[in-house]
């Protein structure tokens, strides 16, 4: 973030540094992604409409599913980018909102009862397990996130009501009234384009809320904790608001599973779902939102690609993220995002 | 009264000694990451593919010929280079970062991954076992003690002891506590501390490939075995601090002991959560687990 900060500076060398206003670096950070978000977006919605045109649907299915675990890695970049804490285990609120949409859909397949329900459970359980968790920092904070995801995740898959280790099947094809139509769960390009507005508002409704004063504040605990309090305010506070608004992030992504797949699993809850959304997160970019996006995308690729080739693509993954933790510490968007940055920068002054 | 002794000698008492063995096993694997965190701060998500490491090492020489008793030292000695090789090319480079804890933990976690997938290309996937070193079974008051087992519980307290003695009375534990106390301090009295963090984290290494050689006989060997133990030595690492070698120990024998109970009582399939929740709570009451860390007294 540092560096970041130099840098309009540098770039515009016939200004001397001192007569540059007094310009929002974090302000035009986000405004930055929302432009890599807008790129992200017309991509899809061209590929959605290319996918239609030749009436594919796996490879829309598939997108549809990196697209929800791309808003489940938004939700571990709201707390790994911004209050600096790594879960180890949020897949715990994944896997909740997952179970939570099963379990209401199968009942009454309403889309909105659905998304009411996970919303409002999310809340309280976010709340009550980030009360526990924000009791402890740093690496205990890992151990606890991922603690408490294993006991959950143990707990279901041993719970016959919850279907044990087989899960919940036979989720119904639910239709979503958005009051101009009404569309099906399993339209392959329009619940993808609906998935893909659903994550898009999610990441529009983060970077709002990051970029209120309650958002600064997050900034400010990261840099130094030890400061925040005597400036006013509370860091207790502001980090358990982060963390619950991370956990409903991560479970109404997770809603949005059962309606795709039909079903939802205990592996939904399992350390590998938490481990995979902070490899998308680190390779897309911690801290950037919309790395959240691309590294989804990305992960779901090389995937794909080289599962077609061989079953051994955690060893590629595994190399990759080792060589962005090593020499691209702030991702694939930490890379473009100052580009973007620049250029903006440069329009306004 | 004779229903009570039955239970004891055909039950309870066997499921204590498998948990104990269990326990000693743990220890040494918790050691390693103990040890690892104590001096470096640096948590060691790969510690369990180490694990799995010596495991597969042992089971593959094992295989070609080389007795058991020479494998206790050979395959220590293959990890040695290796955990050397591991922390000075990949954690050091990441070391000087300020969220160092993390970072690490990220790469660890990204080279836990890999060598979990080499060993499924390498060995397939399918589960492995050597053969038992040891045969045969002692009858101690009624109680049949399988003699392997016996083994592994007092080679495993011996090499525990060993360790502890090492790091608590040795002229190169003193080095070791101090580097972890203050690095700064340490450096400037003429300690070679990049060299000390190196050997220590390649000794938690060969610590863990140790435990796979041991283990292996009795749980058998398959890709993912260091993922499902891992779990458990990070229970007993947290709960008994991070970074202390008597906390390790006690806590490694406690939690084997409520999993080996509570799966007679309860159910085994609810032993994990309950483990699970005792380290929650630990980290939510005593965040420092039972006993300091290490160098803090």
């Amino acid at each position: 973030m540092r560096n970041i900060t130099a840098s309009p500076a540098s770039s515009a060398p016939a200004a001397a540094p001192a007569a540059i206003p007094v310009r929002d670096q974090l302000g035009l950070q986000m405004r930055a992604s929302h432009v890599l978000m807008a790129v992200f977006v017309v991509a899809a919605v061209a590929f959605a409409a290319i996918g239609a045109a030749i009436g594919d649907t796996f490879f829309l299915r598939l997108a549809t599913e990196a697209l929800i675990f791309a808003g489940f890695a938004l939700s571990v970049d709201i707390l790994l980018g911004f209050t600096g804490l790594l879960s180890l285990g949020h897949a715990l609120y994944f896997g909740f909102g997952a179970y939570v949409s099963a379990l209401v859909l199968k009942e009454t397949p309403s889309f909105w009862l659905a998304i009411g329900a996970v919303l409002a459970s999310s809340l309280v359980a976010g709340f009550i397990t980030g009360l526990v968790a924000n009791r402890v920092r740093g690496v205990y904070f890992a151990l606890v996130t991922f603690g408490l995801a294993q006991v959950v995740a143990k707990a279901v898959y041993n719970t016959r009501e919850l279907g044990a280790s087989d899960g919940l099947i036979g989720v119904p094809i639910v239709p979503i009234n958005l009051g101009v139509g009404t569309l099906m769960s399993n339209a392959p390009a329009a619940f993808f384009l609906f998935t893909l507005g659903f994550v898009v508002v999610l990441y529009l409704i983060a970077a709002y809320l990051l970029e209120t004063p309650f958002g600064r504040i997050l900034v400010a605990l990261r840099a130094n904790e030890s400061r925040v309090p005597f400036l006013g305010y509370s860091t207790r506070s502001a980090r358990l608001a982060a963390y619950v608004l991370a956990s409903v992030i991560a479970a109404l992504s997770g809603a949005l599973y059962p309606m795709l797949r039909g079903f939802v699993s205990p592996e939904l809850l399992f350390f590998s779902t938490s481990g995979n959304a902070v490899i998308t997160v680190v390779v897309g970019g911690v801290g950037t939102l919309a790395g959240a996006f691309y590294g989804s995308i990305i992960l779901t690729v090389l995937k794909s690609v080289i599962g077609t080739m061989t079953e051994h693509h955690l060893i590629v993954i595994g190399l990759l993220f080792i060589g962005t933790v090593i020499f691209l510490p702030k991702g694939l968007m930490g890379v473009v995002r100052p580009w973007v940055m620049r250029l903006l920068g440069r329009r306004a002054s | 009264m004779t229903a009570f002794l039955d239970y004891f000698q055909f039950v309870l008492a066997p499921q204590m000694i498998t948990g104990l063995s269990l326990g000693v096993a743990v220890v040494l694997v918790a050691l390693g990451l103990t040890i690892i965190f104590g001096l470096l701060d640096v948590i060691n998500m790969a510690h369990g593919e180490f694990y799995a490491v010596g495991a597969y090492l042992a089971l593959s020489l094992g295989f070609a010929g080389v007795s058991f008793w020479l494998l206790l030292i050979i395959v220590p000695a293959v990890m040695l280079p290796l955990g050397y090789i591991v922390e000075r090319g990949l954690i050091q480079r990441v070391f000087n970062k300020p969220d160092r804890h993390v970072t690490t933990l990220l790469l660890t976690f990204g080279l836990g991954l890999v060598v979990e997938d080499v060993l499924k290309v390498i060995f397939g996937g399918n589960t492995q076992r050597p053969p038992t070193p040891i045969s045969g079974a002692i009858d101690i008051m009624g109680v049949l003690l399988p003699n392997y087992r016996l083994f592994l519980i007092l080679f495993g307290l011996a090499v525990i002891a060993a360790v502890a003695l090492v790091v608590n009375r040795t002229r190169l534990g003193a080095v070791v506590r101090a580097a972890a106390f203050d690095r700064n301090m340490a450096a400037s009295l003429g300690v070679p501390v990049s060299q000390v963090y190196a050997g220590t984290f390649a000794f938690g290494v060969a610590l863990a490939g140790l435990a796979g050689v041991l283990l292996a006989p009795v749980f058998s060997v398959f890709p993912t075995m260091g993922r499902d133990f891992i779990f458990l030595a990070f229970t007993v690492v947290i709960v008994g601090g991070m970074g202390s070698i008597m906390g390790t120990v006690v806590a490694g024998l406690l939690l084997t002991q409520v999993q080996a109970l509570s799966s007679l009582i309860v159910s085994p399939v609810w032993s994990d959560p309950i483990l699970f929740s005792i380290m929650v709570l630990m980290l939510v009451v005593r965040p420092q687990g039972l006993f300091g860390r290490l160098g803090h007294a």
